[in-house]
Protein backbone atom coordinates (compact mmCIF):
# COMPACT_ATOMS: atom_id res chain seq x y z
CA UNK A 1 0.00 0.00 0.00
CA UNK A 2 2.62 2.22 0.72
CA UNK A 3 4.32 1.57 -2.23
CA UNK A 4 1.22 2.32 -4.52
CA UNK A 5 0.92 5.66 -2.60
CA UNK A 6 4.28 6.43 -2.99
CA UNK A 7 4.28 5.91 -7.02
CA UNK A 8 1.06 7.81 -7.35
CA UNK A 9 2.02 11.00 -5.29
CA UNK A 10 5.67 11.17 -7.95
CA UNK A 11 3.51 10.41 -10.93
CA UNK A 12 0.75 13.55 -9.52
CA UNK A 13 3.68 15.06 -8.92
CA UNK A 14 5.53 14.74 -12.40
CA UNK A 15 1.74 15.46 -14.36
CA UNK A 16 1.74 18.71 -12.46
CA UNK A 17 5.29 19.65 -13.34
CA UNK A 18 4.90 18.80 -17.46
CA UNK A 19 3.20 21.09 -19.03
CA UNK A 20 1.03 18.47 -20.52
CA UNK A 21 -0.39 18.05 -17.46
CA UNK A 22 -1.97 21.85 -17.68
CA UNK A 23 -2.72 21.84 -21.54
CA UNK A 24 -4.96 19.04 -21.09
CA UNK A 25 -6.83 20.84 -18.29
CA UNK A 26 -6.75 23.95 -19.96
CA UNK A 27 -8.47 22.21 -23.23
CA UNK A 28 -11.12 20.54 -21.41
CA UNK A 29 -11.82 23.81 -19.65
CA UNK A 30 -11.99 25.55 -22.58
CA UNK A 31 -13.78 22.75 -24.70
CA UNK A 32 -16.42 22.30 -22.13
CA UNK A 33 -17.12 26.02 -21.73
CA UNK A 34 -17.66 26.01 -25.53
CA UNK A 35 -20.46 23.84 -25.15
CA UNK A 36 -21.98 24.99 -22.12
CA UNK A 37 -21.71 28.41 -24.74
CA UNK A 38 -23.26 26.85 -27.68
CA UNK A 39 -25.97 24.70 -26.04
CA UNK A 40 -26.75 27.97 -24.22
CA UNK A 41 -27.70 26.16 -20.96
CA UNK A 42 -27.61 29.40 -19.39
CA UNK A 43 -29.98 30.81 -21.98
CA UNK A 44 -32.79 32.50 -20.53
CA UNK A 45 -36.34 30.70 -20.67
CA UNK A 46 -34.16 27.44 -20.70
CA UNK A 47 -34.12 24.36 -17.94
CA UNK A 48 -31.84 24.83 -15.24
CA UNK A 49 -30.18 21.72 -16.42
CA UNK A 50 -26.72 20.78 -17.51
CA UNK A 51 -27.98 18.06 -19.42
CA UNK A 52 -26.36 19.26 -22.67
CA UNK A 53 -22.75 19.59 -21.14
CA UNK A 54 -23.09 15.94 -19.71
CA UNK A 55 -24.40 14.71 -22.92
CA UNK A 56 -21.31 15.81 -24.76
CA UNK A 57 -18.88 15.27 -22.23
CA UNK A 58 -18.10 12.28 -22.91
CA UNK A 59 -17.03 12.34 -26.95
CA UNK A 60 -14.25 15.10 -25.44
CA UNK A 61 -13.10 12.75 -22.97
CA UNK A 62 -12.47 9.79 -25.41
CA UNK A 63 -9.27 12.41 -26.59
CA UNK A 64 -8.76 13.79 -23.27
CA UNK A 65 -8.65 10.54 -20.37
CA UNK A 66 -5.78 9.08 -23.22
CA UNK A 67 -3.67 12.37 -23.15
CA UNK A 68 -3.48 12.23 -19.21
CA UNK A 69 -2.66 8.45 -19.01
CA UNK A 70 -0.61 8.19 -22.33
CA UNK A 71 2.67 8.83 -20.22
CA UNK A 72 1.88 7.01 -17.28
CA UNK A 73 3.90 3.91 -18.07
CA UNK A 74 5.33 4.33 -21.35
CA UNK A 75 7.53 7.14 -19.98
CA UNK A 76 9.46 4.74 -17.79
CA UNK A 77 10.05 2.92 -20.29
CA UNK A 78 11.46 5.76 -22.65
CA UNK A 79 13.72 6.78 -19.69
CA UNK A 80 14.39 4.04 -18.63
CA UNK A 81 13.60 4.56 -15.13
CA UNK A 82 11.77 1.15 -15.18
CA UNK A 83 14.88 -0.21 -14.72
CA UNK A 84 15.61 1.22 -10.97
CA UNK A 85 11.90 0.57 -10.24
CA UNK A 86 11.22 -2.81 -11.18
CA UNK A 87 14.66 -3.73 -9.00
CA UNK A 88 13.34 -1.99 -6.39
CA UNK A 89 11.35 -4.14 -3.58
CA UNK A 90 8.13 -3.12 -5.34
CA UNK A 91 5.64 -5.58 -7.26
CA UNK A 92 4.20 -5.11 -10.61
CA UNK A 93 0.16 -4.14 -9.13
CA UNK A 94 1.50 -1.71 -7.09
CA UNK A 95 3.76 -0.10 -9.91
CA UNK A 96 0.63 -0.35 -12.26
CA UNK A 97 -1.97 0.40 -9.43
CA UNK A 98 -0.12 3.42 -8.62
CA UNK A 99 0.36 4.75 -11.82
CA UNK A 100 -3.81 4.74 -12.64
CA UNK A 101 -4.70 6.17 -8.95
CA UNK A 102 -2.60 8.91 -9.95
CA UNK A 103 -4.20 9.42 -13.59
CA UNK A 104 -7.64 9.12 -12.42
CA UNK A 105 -7.02 11.96 -9.29
CA UNK A 106 -5.47 13.97 -12.37
CA UNK A 107 -8.80 13.37 -13.95
CA UNK A 108 -11.11 13.81 -10.63
CA UNK A 109 -9.17 17.05 -10.41
CA UNK A 110 -9.86 18.41 -14.05
CA UNK A 111 -13.42 17.12 -13.50
CA UNK A 112 -14.09 18.90 -11.21
CA UNK A 113 -13.38 22.72 -12.59
CA UNK A 114 -16.91 22.15 -14.35
CA UNK A 115 -18.18 21.76 -10.85
CA UNK A 116 -18.44 26.14 -11.62
CA UNK A 117 -21.48 25.90 -13.92
CA UNK A 118 -23.20 23.66 -11.58
CA UNK A 119 -22.31 26.62 -8.66
CA UNK A 120 -23.31 29.22 -11.29
CA UNK A 121 -26.48 27.41 -11.87
CA UNK A 122 -27.58 27.24 -8.35
CA UNK A 123 -27.02 30.95 -7.96
CA UNK A 124 -29.08 31.98 -11.26
CA UNK A 125 -31.23 28.74 -11.17
CA UNK A 126 -32.82 26.04 -9.51
CA UNK A 127 -31.17 23.08 -10.82
CA UNK A 128 -32.06 19.25 -9.60
CA UNK A 129 -28.68 19.15 -7.68
CA UNK A 130 -28.93 15.34 -6.62
CA UNK A 131 -29.52 14.84 -11.07
CA UNK A 132 -26.11 16.69 -11.50
CA UNK A 133 -24.40 15.10 -9.14
CA UNK A 134 -25.65 11.58 -10.63
CA UNK A 135 -24.43 12.87 -13.72
CA UNK A 136 -20.95 13.83 -12.52
CA UNK A 137 -20.83 10.31 -10.82
CA UNK A 138 -21.55 8.82 -14.16
CA UNK A 139 -18.32 10.70 -15.15
CA UNK A 140 -16.34 9.96 -12.51
CA UNK A 141 -16.90 6.43 -13.37
CA UNK A 142 -16.15 6.63 -17.09
CA UNK A 143 -13.12 7.81 -16.12
CA UNK A 144 -12.56 4.78 -13.98
CA UNK A 145 -13.09 2.59 -16.99
CA UNK A 146 -11.14 4.88 -19.72
CA UNK A 147 -8.03 5.52 -17.50
CA UNK A 148 -7.59 2.07 -16.83
CA UNK A 149 -7.76 1.81 -20.67
CA UNK A 150 -4.86 4.39 -21.25
CA UNK A 151 -3.08 2.61 -18.63
CA UNK A 152 -3.03 -0.11 -20.66
CA UNK A 153 -2.39 1.06 -23.95
CA UNK A 154 0.48 3.07 -22.21
CA UNK A 155 2.04 0.09 -21.12
CA UNK A 156 2.09 -1.47 -24.63
CA UNK A 157 4.59 1.32 -26.06
CA UNK A 158 7.90 3.55 -24.98
CA UNK A 159 6.82 6.25 -27.37
CA UNK A 160 3.71 8.50 -25.46
CA UNK A 161 2.24 9.57 -28.65
CA UNK A 162 1.83 6.22 -29.73
CA UNK A 163 0.28 5.24 -26.34
CA UNK A 164 -2.16 7.91 -27.05
CA UNK A 165 -3.39 7.23 -29.92
CA UNK A 166 -4.04 3.62 -29.26
CA UNK A 167 -5.74 4.87 -26.25
CA UNK A 168 -7.62 7.27 -28.67
CA UNK A 169 -8.85 5.35 -31.37
CA UNK A 170 -10.56 2.51 -29.97
CA UNK A 171 -12.70 5.15 -27.39
CA UNK A 172 -13.68 6.87 -30.11
CA UNK A 173 -14.76 4.20 -32.36
CA UNK A 174 -16.92 3.05 -29.36
CA UNK A 175 -18.49 6.21 -28.08
CA UNK A 176 -18.82 8.35 -31.41
CA UNK A 177 -20.44 5.65 -33.38
CA UNK A 178 -21.87 3.16 -30.75
CA UNK A 179 -25.32 4.63 -31.28
CA UNK A 180 -25.32 4.16 -35.46
CA UNK A 181 -24.00 0.64 -34.69
CA UNK A 182 -26.41 -0.67 -32.60
CA UNK A 183 -28.86 0.58 -34.89
CA UNK A 184 -27.12 -1.34 -37.88
CA UNK A 185 -27.04 -4.51 -36.12
CA UNK A 186 -29.34 -7.28 -34.86
CA UNK A 187 -29.64 -10.59 -32.87
CA UNK A 188 -27.01 -11.79 -30.25
CA UNK A 189 -24.22 -9.09 -31.08
CA UNK A 190 -26.83 -5.96 -30.80
CA UNK A 191 -27.68 -7.57 -27.39
CA UNK A 192 -24.03 -8.04 -26.66
CA UNK A 193 -23.12 -4.56 -27.98
CA UNK A 194 -25.80 -2.99 -26.11
CA UNK A 195 -24.23 -4.43 -22.67
CA UNK A 196 -21.05 -2.92 -23.71
CA UNK A 197 -22.49 0.38 -24.76
CA UNK A 198 -20.79 2.81 -22.92
CA UNK A 199 -22.97 5.78 -23.70
CA UNK A 200 -26.40 4.12 -22.74
CA UNK A 201 -24.81 3.37 -19.66
CA UNK A 202 -23.60 6.81 -18.76
CA UNK A 203 -27.13 8.03 -19.76
CA UNK A 204 -28.91 6.19 -16.70
CA UNK A 205 -26.36 8.65 -14.54
CA UNK A 206 -26.80 11.74 -16.48
CA UNK A 207 -31.20 10.87 -15.98
CA UNK A 208 -29.82 10.89 -12.44
CA UNK A 209 -30.01 7.13 -11.98
CA UNK A 210 -27.20 5.55 -10.31
CA UNK A 211 -27.57 2.30 -11.61
CA UNK A 212 -25.87 -1.10 -10.03
CA UNK A 213 -25.58 -2.52 -13.71
CA UNK A 214 -23.37 0.92 -14.25
CA UNK A 215 -21.26 1.35 -11.23
CA UNK A 216 -20.72 -2.45 -12.05
CA UNK A 217 -20.03 -2.12 -15.75
CA UNK A 218 -17.31 0.44 -15.44
CA UNK A 219 -15.79 -0.95 -12.49
CA UNK A 220 -15.45 -4.75 -14.00
CA UNK A 221 -13.88 -2.86 -17.37
CA UNK A 222 -11.48 -1.00 -14.93
CA UNK A 223 -10.29 -4.29 -13.22
CA UNK A 224 -9.61 -5.89 -16.67
CA UNK A 225 -7.73 -3.19 -18.20
CA UNK A 226 -5.91 -2.79 -15.35
CA UNK A 227 -4.94 -6.66 -15.13
CA UNK A 228 -3.86 -6.40 -18.83
CA UNK A 229 -1.65 -4.08 -17.86
CA UNK A 230 -0.55 -5.63 -15.07
CA UNK A 231 0.39 -8.71 -17.63
CA UNK A 232 2.13 -6.74 -20.13
CA UNK A 233 4.36 -5.22 -17.35
CA UNK A 234 4.87 -8.29 -16.24
CA UNK A 235 5.43 -10.36 -19.68
CA UNK A 236 8.92 -8.01 -19.60
CA UNK A 237 10.42 -10.83 -16.74
CA UNK A 238 9.58 -13.89 -19.71
CA UNK A 239 10.01 -12.25 -23.01
CA UNK B 1 27.34 -13.45 -1.37
CA UNK B 2 26.31 -13.72 -5.09
CA UNK B 3 26.56 -17.01 -6.75
CA UNK B 4 25.68 -17.75 -10.53
CA UNK B 5 25.63 -21.35 -11.36
CA UNK B 6 25.60 -22.01 -15.42
CA UNK B 7 23.57 -19.02 -16.31
CA UNK B 8 22.55 -18.82 -19.73
CA UNK B 9 20.31 -15.64 -21.37
CA UNK B 10 19.12 -16.23 -25.18
CA UNK B 11 17.74 -12.84 -26.55
CA UNK B 12 15.60 -14.98 -29.75
CA UNK B 13 18.26 -16.66 -31.31
CA UNK B 14 21.50 -14.23 -30.13
CA UNK B 15 23.00 -15.86 -26.67
CA UNK B 16 24.14 -12.90 -24.53
CA UNK B 17 25.24 -15.21 -21.83
CA UNK B 18 26.32 -18.56 -22.62
CA UNK B 19 26.14 -21.01 -19.20
CA UNK B 20 28.88 -18.65 -17.00
CA UNK B 21 29.34 -19.52 -13.26
CA UNK B 22 31.44 -17.31 -11.02
CA UNK B 23 30.60 -16.57 -6.81
CA UNK B 24 31.41 -13.86 -4.84
CA UNK B 25 32.29 -13.94 -1.02
CA UNK B 26 30.60 -11.34 1.45
CA UNK B 27 32.89 -8.11 1.42
CA UNK B 28 34.48 -8.92 -1.78
CA UNK B 29 35.10 -5.67 -4.35
CA UNK B 30 34.69 -7.75 -8.00
CA UNK B 31 35.46 -6.47 -11.17
CA UNK B 32 33.20 -7.29 -14.30
CA UNK B 33 35.40 -6.61 -17.20
CA UNK B 34 34.98 -7.26 -20.72
CA UNK B 35 34.40 -5.42 -24.39
CA UNK B 36 30.84 -3.65 -25.15
CA UNK B 37 28.55 -6.65 -25.56
CA UNK B 38 29.86 -9.45 -24.00
CA UNK B 39 26.89 -9.86 -21.67
CA UNK B 40 27.73 -8.04 -18.46
CA UNK B 41 25.12 -5.76 -18.66
CA UNK B 42 22.42 -8.56 -19.05
CA UNK B 43 23.89 -10.87 -16.32
CA UNK B 44 23.30 -7.48 -13.51
CA UNK B 45 20.20 -7.30 -14.57
CA UNK B 46 19.73 -11.20 -14.43
CA UNK B 47 21.09 -10.09 -10.44
CA UNK B 48 19.34 -7.63 -9.94
CA UNK B 49 16.17 -9.46 -10.48
CA UNK B 50 15.05 -7.15 -14.14
CA UNK B 51 15.38 -9.88 -16.78
CA UNK B 52 14.81 -13.67 -15.74
CA UNK B 53 17.39 -15.99 -17.49
CA UNK B 54 16.89 -18.63 -19.65
CA UNK B 55 18.55 -21.44 -17.79
CA UNK B 56 20.66 -21.09 -14.82
CA UNK B 57 20.11 -19.95 -11.63
CA UNK B 58 21.75 -16.92 -9.49
CA UNK B 59 21.42 -16.02 -5.49
CA UNK B 60 21.92 -12.77 -4.31
CA UNK B 61 22.53 -12.72 -0.57
CA UNK B 62 20.99 -16.09 -0.40
CA UNK B 63 17.58 -15.47 -1.93
CA UNK B 64 17.03 -17.30 -5.33
CA UNK B 65 16.99 -14.25 -8.14
CA UNK B 66 13.65 -16.02 -9.62
CA UNK B 67 11.59 -17.05 -6.63
CA UNK B 68 12.55 -14.61 -4.00
CA UNK B 69 12.93 -11.57 -6.26
CA UNK B 70 11.83 -9.38 -3.71
CA UNK B 71 14.02 -10.80 -1.02
CA UNK B 72 16.85 -9.74 -3.13
CA UNK B 73 15.45 -6.70 -4.12
CA UNK B 74 15.79 -5.41 -0.72
CA UNK B 75 19.10 -6.77 -0.54
CA UNK B 76 20.83 -4.78 -3.72
CA UNK B 77 21.74 -1.52 -4.67
CA UNK B 78 21.56 -0.82 -7.91
CA UNK B 79 23.15 1.35 -10.51
CA UNK B 80 22.02 1.11 -14.01
CA UNK B 81 24.17 1.68 -17.17
CA UNK B 82 22.26 4.75 -17.97
CA UNK B 83 21.36 5.97 -14.58
CA UNK B 84 17.57 6.82 -15.50
CA UNK B 85 16.25 9.33 -13.11
CA UNK B 86 12.90 11.12 -13.33
CA UNK B 87 14.40 14.55 -14.74
CA UNK B 88 11.62 17.15 -13.61
CA UNK B 89 12.19 16.07 -9.66
CA UNK B 90 14.35 17.66 -7.21
CA UNK B 91 17.23 15.30 -6.17
CA UNK B 92 15.68 15.31 -2.30
CA UNK B 93 12.22 14.80 -3.46
CA UNK B 94 13.56 11.60 -6.25
CA UNK B 95 15.57 10.50 -2.66
CA UNK B 96 12.53 10.75 -0.68
CA UNK B 97 10.54 8.90 -3.04
CA UNK B 98 13.51 6.13 -3.54
CA UNK B 99 13.40 5.94 0.30
CA UNK B 100 9.47 5.11 0.42
CA UNK B 101 9.52 2.60 -1.81
CA UNK B 102 12.30 1.08 0.18
CA UNK B 103 10.20 0.96 3.24
CA UNK B 104 12.12 3.61 5.14
CA UNK B 105 10.01 5.60 7.76
CA UNK B 106 10.65 8.98 7.98
CA UNK B 107 13.12 9.76 10.29
CA UNK B 108 15.10 6.87 9.33
CA UNK B 109 14.48 8.29 5.40
CA UNK B 110 15.64 11.65 6.20
CA UNK B 111 18.70 9.92 8.20
CA UNK B 112 19.57 8.20 4.92
CA UNK B 113 18.85 10.98 2.71
CA UNK B 114 21.41 12.87 4.97
CA UNK B 115 24.11 10.43 5.19
CA UNK B 116 23.98 9.51 1.20
CA UNK B 117 24.50 13.02 0.39
CA UNK B 118 26.96 13.29 2.45
CA UNK B 119 28.92 10.37 1.05
CA UNK B 120 27.67 11.00 -2.04
CA UNK B 121 29.02 14.86 -2.17
CA UNK B 122 25.57 15.88 -3.51
CA UNK B 123 24.63 18.36 -0.98
CA UNK B 124 25.33 21.08 -2.69
CA UNK B 125 22.82 20.39 -5.41
CA UNK B 126 20.16 18.39 -2.71
CA UNK B 127 16.99 20.99 -3.94
CA UNK B 128 18.10 21.20 -7.57
CA UNK B 129 16.15 19.58 -10.34
CA UNK B 130 17.78 16.56 -11.21
CA UNK B 131 17.07 17.81 -15.38
CA UNK B 132 19.03 20.25 -14.89
CA UNK B 133 22.33 18.71 -12.93
CA UNK B 134 25.44 18.11 -15.10
CA UNK B 135 26.65 14.17 -16.01
CA UNK B 136 29.06 13.67 -12.72
CA UNK B 137 26.09 15.21 -10.42
CA UNK B 138 23.39 12.54 -12.08
CA UNK B 139 26.08 9.91 -11.47
CA UNK B 140 26.46 10.26 -8.18
CA UNK B 141 22.76 11.02 -7.54
CA UNK B 142 22.61 7.51 -8.97
CA UNK B 143 24.89 6.33 -6.87
CA UNK B 144 23.06 7.83 -3.93
CA UNK B 145 19.78 6.38 -4.68
CA UNK B 146 21.75 2.61 -4.91
CA UNK B 147 23.02 3.47 -0.98
CA UNK B 148 19.78 4.24 0.36
CA UNK B 149 18.61 1.34 2.19
CA UNK B 150 22.35 0.48 3.27
CA UNK B 151 22.47 -2.32 0.71
CA UNK B 152 24.10 -5.74 1.21
CA UNK B 153 25.23 -5.76 -2.28
CA UNK B 154 26.12 -3.03 -4.45
CA UNK B 155 25.86 -3.54 -8.34
CA UNK B 156 27.05 -0.58 -10.32
CA UNK B 157 26.87 -1.22 -13.86
CA UNK B 158 30.14 1.19 -16.05
CA UNK B 159 29.90 3.31 -12.88
CA UNK B 160 32.28 5.94 -14.61
CA UNK B 161 31.14 5.90 -17.80
CA UNK B 162 30.65 9.71 -19.16
CA UNK B 163 32.77 11.25 -16.72
CA UNK B 164 35.54 13.81 -16.44
CA UNK B 165 38.95 12.37 -15.32
CA UNK B 166 38.70 14.23 -11.70
CA UNK B 167 35.53 12.68 -11.12
CA UNK B 168 36.30 9.45 -12.20
CA UNK B 169 39.37 9.71 -9.48
CA UNK B 170 36.56 10.62 -6.84
CA UNK B 171 34.33 8.19 -7.86
CA UNK B 172 36.56 5.19 -7.63
CA UNK B 173 37.72 6.33 -4.76
CA UNK B 174 34.51 6.32 -3.44
CA UNK B 175 33.54 2.38 -4.41
CA UNK B 176 37.28 1.94 -2.68
CA UNK B 177 35.28 3.30 0.77
CA UNK B 178 31.63 1.36 0.02
CA UNK B 179 33.51 -2.04 -0.30
CA UNK B 180 34.66 -1.65 3.47
CA UNK B 181 30.85 -2.23 4.15
CA UNK B 182 29.42 -3.85 1.23
CA UNK B 183 30.17 -6.63 -1.89
CA UNK B 184 30.22 -5.04 -4.29
CA UNK B 185 30.40 -6.32 -8.44
CA UNK B 186 30.88 -3.47 -10.59
CA UNK B 187 31.15 -4.14 -14.27
CA UNK B 188 33.41 -2.05 -16.63
CA UNK B 189 35.15 -2.07 -19.96
CA UNK B 190 37.55 -0.13 -19.06
CA UNK B 191 40.47 -2.25 -17.54
CA UNK B 192 42.77 0.58 -15.79
CA UNK B 193 38.99 1.16 -13.90
CA UNK B 194 38.48 -2.20 -12.80
CA UNK B 195 42.42 -2.38 -11.79
CA UNK B 196 42.39 0.49 -9.40
CA UNK B 197 39.12 -0.74 -7.81
CA UNK B 198 38.91 -3.96 -7.58
CA UNK B 199 40.32 -6.86 -5.43
CA UNK B 200 38.99 -9.46 -7.98
CA UNK B 201 38.71 -9.51 -11.72
CA UNK B 202 36.24 -11.71 -13.92
CA UNK B 203 36.91 -10.77 -17.74
CA UNK B 204 33.98 -12.15 -19.70
CA UNK B 205 33.53 -12.06 -23.82
CA UNK B 206 31.12 -13.27 -26.03
CA UNK B 207 29.22 -14.11 -23.23
CA UNK B 208 31.84 -16.80 -21.77
CA UNK B 209 34.16 -16.04 -18.70
CA UNK B 210 37.66 -16.35 -20.32
CA UNK B 211 39.59 -15.64 -17.19
CA UNK B 212 39.16 -14.44 -13.50
CA UNK B 213 41.52 -14.05 -10.55
CA UNK B 214 43.22 -11.04 -8.89
CA UNK B 215 44.86 -8.74 -11.36
CA UNK B 216 48.61 -9.85 -10.04
CA UNK B 217 47.06 -13.52 -11.23
CA UNK B 218 45.87 -12.66 -14.11
CA UNK B 219 49.30 -10.61 -15.13
CA UNK B 220 51.54 -13.69 -14.12
CA UNK B 221 49.19 -15.88 -16.05
CA UNK B 222 49.82 -13.41 -19.41
CA UNK B 223 53.78 -13.03 -18.70
CA UNK B 224 54.85 -16.59 -18.25
CA UNK B 225 58.02 -15.85 -20.25
CA UNK B 226 58.66 -12.25 -18.92
CA UNK B 227 61.54 -9.58 -20.63
CA UNK B 228 64.29 -8.56 -18.77
CA UNK B 229 65.87 -5.29 -20.05
CA UNK B 230 69.36 -4.44 -19.38
CA UNK B 231 72.02 -2.35 -20.78
CA UNK B 232 76.04 -2.75 -20.42
CA UNK B 233 79.26 -1.49 -21.71
CA UNK B 234 81.27 -4.10 -23.16
CA UNK B 235 81.77 -6.29 -25.89
CA UNK B 236 78.15 -7.51 -27.63
CA UNK B 237 78.97 -11.43 -28.09
CA UNK B 238 80.54 -11.36 -25.14
CA UNK B 239 77.67 -10.53 -23.23
CA UNK B 240 75.29 -12.06 -25.02
CA UNK B 241 76.69 -15.37 -24.56
CA UNK B 242 77.49 -14.68 -20.68
CA UNK B 243 73.53 -14.00 -20.35
CA UNK B 244 72.46 -17.03 -22.69
CA UNK B 245 74.21 -19.59 -20.28
CA UNK B 246 72.18 -17.66 -17.35
CA UNK B 247 69.40 -20.36 -15.93
CA UNK B 248 66.42 -20.49 -17.16
CA UNK B 249 67.09 -17.64 -20.37
CA UNK B 250 65.45 -18.68 -23.93
CA UNK B 251 66.36 -16.15 -25.88
CA UNK B 252 68.91 -12.59 -25.89
CA UNK B 253 68.52 -9.65 -28.25
CA UNK B 254 71.03 -7.28 -28.30
CA UNK B 255 71.17 -3.71 -30.16
CA UNK B 256 73.58 -0.87 -29.87
CA UNK B 257 72.68 2.09 -28.66
CA UNK B 258 75.37 5.08 -28.01
CA UNK B 259 77.87 2.94 -27.14
CA UNK B 260 75.81 0.82 -24.98
CA UNK B 261 74.69 -2.42 -25.43
CA UNK B 262 71.07 -2.74 -24.37
CA UNK B 263 69.87 -6.96 -24.53
CA UNK B 264 66.44 -7.51 -24.08
CA UNK B 265 66.70 -11.00 -22.30
CA UNK B 266 63.44 -13.54 -22.45
CA UNK B 267 62.98 -15.49 -19.51
CA UNK B 268 61.16 -17.53 -17.47
CA UNK B 269 62.60 -16.75 -14.13
CA UNK B 270 63.44 -13.75 -12.67
CA UNK B 271 67.83 -13.61 -12.82
CA UNK B 272 68.29 -9.45 -12.02
CA UNK B 273 70.26 -10.87 -9.34
CA UNK B 274 72.21 -13.21 -11.41
CA UNK B 275 72.54 -10.35 -14.34
CA UNK B 276 73.77 -8.18 -11.86
CA UNK B 277 76.14 -10.63 -10.68
CA UNK B 278 77.54 -11.13 -13.82
CA UNK B 279 78.26 -7.82 -14.55
CA UNK B 280 80.13 -7.42 -11.47
CA UNK B 281 82.06 -10.44 -12.43
CA UNK B 282 82.78 -9.63 -15.90
CA UNK B 283 83.64 -5.52 -15.25
CA UNK B 284 80.71 -4.33 -17.06
CA UNK B 285 79.57 -1.37 -16.26
CA UNK B 286 75.28 -1.38 -16.07
CA UNK B 287 73.22 1.52 -16.49
CA UNK B 288 69.96 -0.55 -16.19
CA UNK B 289 68.70 -3.53 -15.61
CA UNK B 290 64.49 -3.86 -15.26
CA UNK B 291 61.42 -6.67 -15.73
CA UNK B 292 59.04 -5.38 -18.99
CA UNK B 293 55.67 -6.64 -16.47
CA UNK B 294 52.93 -6.75 -19.05
CA UNK B 295 50.25 -4.61 -18.02
CA UNK B 296 46.52 -6.19 -17.83
CA UNK B 297 45.71 -3.87 -20.74
CA UNK B 298 48.26 -6.41 -22.70
CA UNK B 299 46.57 -9.48 -21.89
CA UNK B 300 42.53 -8.32 -21.91
CA UNK B 301 43.18 -7.03 -25.52
CA UNK B 302 45.21 -10.85 -25.81
CA UNK B 303 42.51 -12.40 -24.59
CA UNK B 304 39.70 -10.49 -26.05
CA UNK B 305 41.57 -10.57 -29.78
CA UNK B 306 41.68 -14.60 -28.89
CA UNK B 307 38.69 -15.37 -27.84
CA UNK B 308 37.06 -13.12 -31.18
CA UNK B 309 39.48 -15.91 -33.29
CA UNK B 310 38.39 -18.48 -31.27
CA UNK B 311 40.18 -21.51 -29.66
CA UNK B 312 43.78 -19.91 -31.20
CA UNK B 313 43.74 -18.01 -27.58
CA UNK B 314 46.75 -19.87 -25.75
CA UNK B 315 46.58 -17.33 -22.96
CA UNK B 316 44.51 -17.74 -19.98
CA UNK B 317 41.51 -18.90 -22.20
CA UNK B 318 39.98 -22.57 -21.33
CA UNK B 319 40.29 -21.23 -17.53
CA UNK B 320 37.01 -21.85 -16.15
CA UNK B 321 34.87 -22.97 -19.48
Amino acid sequence: MRNTTAIMQRELLSLFFSPIGYIVIAGFLLITGVIVLVTESFGPGKPATLRSVFDFTPYVLTIIIPAISMRTISEEYRSGTIETLTTAPVSDMQFVVGKYLAALIFYAIMLSGTLVYLVLMMRFGNPDVGASLAAYFGLLLLGVSFTAFGVFTSSLTHNQIVAWMLGMVPLMLFVWFAASIVGKIEGVPRQLFQQVNILRHLDQFNRGLVSTEGVVFFAATAVLFLFLAVKVVESRRWR
Amino acid sequence: MIEVRNLSKYYGNLCAVNGISFSIKEGEIVGFLGPNGAGKTTTIRILTCFQPATTGSASVAGHDVFTESMAVRAQVGYLPESVPLYQEMRVREYLRFRGKIHGLERTARERAIQRVAERCWITDVINRPIGQLSKGYRQRVGLADSLLHNPRVLILDEPTIGLDPTQIRATRTLIRELAQDHTVLLSSHILPEVEATCKRIIIINQGRIVASGTPTELRQRITGDSELIAEFKGSTEEIAAGLQKLDGVSRVETTMRDGWTRVTVTTQKDVREEIYKLSIEKGWPMRELRRDVATLEDFFVKIVAGARDMDTASVGAGDKR
